[in-house]
């Protein structure tokens, strides 16, 4: 009982660790734009089916399409980015609209191109399970998952806190009329900001493929789940992110070793309406996307 | 020798709201010049038209006798055009520290931002005290003093400073206005708007009154009767 348990907590702070990835990039685009990108579950899908399309067309590891998938999900985020900009009447209203059809778009164009088939990786290795303190079991992609993304989110946490551009970043998403007035161009920072988004969806596309499955309607259930992990954590942080992102895992996983899989999806949302309704702005307060 | 900054019949509104009425006023290099007015009369309108926050629908705006009307915000910073905002403005999520650097942000700044940032330090030793400091958690004094810093951490050639006095207690706005006297004697270019007629005038090389949209009156700072700018100021005030 408690070894299931252990195993069940474990697989749950595995799995946060890239649900965290897919958030911080949400978190990232909302706090500059004020702009919920609901296309931006369909982006880590994208890259995805990246990996998927380079082992069985062109037969080479997944890990050596990185660099093809980001400029792939870049330039599919440089377009949502390009068209979002060109709305200048009901943003909020508009930008839900429009992001939302993308989203439909690119689900479509991956369903006419490789159809509604599971997918996930052949290479063993990625398959292959380690085993952990002698009771906890992983497989090696989800291991690797957790470690990248945790370097990964560490490395945006640094750039955000101490680098120019970054500082810029907090400084739009904290009032945009003063970033102006410190030479910041907010469209150069926005941009920056759906380049940064792109890069961590393409490394948690390349996670899910690698460590669990992918098929077209995925996009859609974790741009949900980002949303509501963003939420969740108040917008405050990237640490806040990552702990909120890790409580959706843990519950989902309790949720299907102890009750059913099928209601995975439903824990995670019945958690957030609880904390909501508890503290309506999330966990960790404040409201200013990754302000700090 | 050219004026730091003229403003030549410049009309500026919001939308459909035109505020601006033909305004025409000039900054002398290393001056200070003051601009007085009741509330409404288009002070911070100007200001943000001369930054390029509300765009000049006539008119010009010349820095060192060159047009900078269809300029970029960012890029009239990075310029040297430099406003410490009304309200303050400062970021406050962030450090008192990390304030001060998003001045540094122009490319130009960025060279000489611990050399500027010693500066600050020095010419306000509060912020100093608090480096590490939240910003948000500063008193009114001490955010206004951020503000300052961070503007001068832009490296201004012409620094536009809007009611830096305002809502600030007594004793704060005394310190403020020692530091305006300090900036002043050091040879920067400054163009002050303030509500605080008697203290601003103290500073003025050249005073404008604006009102509703309007200069109204421009003369030298030593020269201003501040009964008959009071008289203007408030027979305006009766009539409205
Ligand atoms: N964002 C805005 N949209 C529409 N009208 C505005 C806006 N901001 C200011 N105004 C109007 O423009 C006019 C001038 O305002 P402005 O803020 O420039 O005056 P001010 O001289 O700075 O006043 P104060 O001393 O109160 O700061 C006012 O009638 C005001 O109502
Ligand atoms: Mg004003």
């Amino acid at each position: 009982m408690l070894e299931l348990t252990l195993q069940a907590l474990f697989s749950g702070l595995l799995a946060g660790g890239y649900y965290a990835t897919v958030a911080v990039g949400l978190a990232l685009v909302f706090g500059t734009m004020r702009v919920i990108n609901l296309a931006h579950g369909e982006l880590v899908l994208l890259a995805a089916y990246v990996a998927y399309a380079a082992e069985t067309n062109y037969g080479v590891n997944p890990v050596m399409a990185i660099p093809v998938a980001l400029v792939i999900v870049g330039t599919a985020s440089a377009i949502v980015y390009a068209l979002l900009s060109r709305i200048n009447q009901d943003r909020e209203i508009n930008s839900l609209i429009l992001t939302f059809g993308l989203g439909i778009i690119l689900t479509n164009a991956i369903l006419s191109i490789w159809a509604a088939d599971i997918h996930s990786t052949s290479d063993p290795w990625f398959q292959d399970s380690m085993v952990i303190a002698d009771t906890l079991f992983a497989m090696n992609a989800e291991v690797a998952a957790f470690i990248g993304g945790l370097v990964l989110m560490a490395g945006v946490w640094w750039w955000l806190n101490h680098s120019w551009q970054g500082r810029a970043v907090r400084a739009l998403s904290s009032n945009r009329a003063a970033a102006t007035l410190m030479g910041v161009n907010p469209r150069k920072i926005e941009i920056l900001s759906f380049l940064i988004a792109a890069l961590l969806a393409t490394f948690a596309g390349f996670a899910i493929y690698t460590g669990k499955t992918v098929f077209p309607a995925l996009g859609h259930v974790l741009t949900v789940k980002a949303f509501i992990i963003t939420v969740l954590a108040g917008m405050g942080s990237i640490p806040g992110v990552l702990i909120g992102a890790i409580m959706i895992g843990v519950i989902e996983s309790l949720t299907v070793t102890y009750l059913s899989a099928s209601l995975q999806e439903l824990a995670g949302m019945i958690l957030f309406l609880v904390v909501l309704f508890v503290s309506p702005s999330g966990l960790f307060g404040g409201g200013r996307a990754l302000a700090r | 020798m050219t004026n730091a900054l003229d403003i030549l019949t410049l009309r500026a509104g919001y939308g459909a709201i035109n505020v601006l009425w033909d305004v025409s006023l000039s900054v002398e290099t290393g001056k200070t010049t003051v601009i007085v007015g009741p509330n409404g009369a288009g002070k911070t309108t100007l200001l943000r038209a001369i930054m390029g926050l509300v765009p000049a629908t006539a008119g010009d705006i010349r820095v060192d006798g060159q047009s900078r009307k269809a300029m970029k915000t960012w890029d009239r910073v990075a310029d040297g055009v430099v406003m410490i905002p009304e309200g303050r403005m400062i970021f406050p999520d962030m450090t008192v520290e990390d304030n001060l650097m998003m001045g540094a942000f122009p490319p130009g700044c960025r060279r000489d931002w611990k050399r500027n940032k010693a500066m600050v330090m020095d010419m306000f030793p509060r912020l100093a005290e608090r480096r590490g400091q939240i910003a948000g958690t500063l008193s009114g004094g001490e955010a206004q003093m951020l503000a300052i810093g961070r503007g001068l951490m832009e490296q201004p050639r012409v620094c536009l400073i809007d009611e830096p006095s305002l809502g600030l207690a007594p004793v704060v706005v005394d310190e403020i206005f020692r530091i305006l006297a300090r900036l002043r004697a050091e040879g920067l270019t400054i163009l002050l708007v303030e509500q605080n007629t008697s203290r601003a005038l103290k500073i003025a090389d050249h005073v404008y009154l604006m009102q509703s949209g309007k200069v109204v009156l421009s003369e030298r700072g030593d020269r201003v009767d501040l009964e008959r700018l009071h008289a203007l100021y408030f027979a305006h005030e009766t009539a409205a």
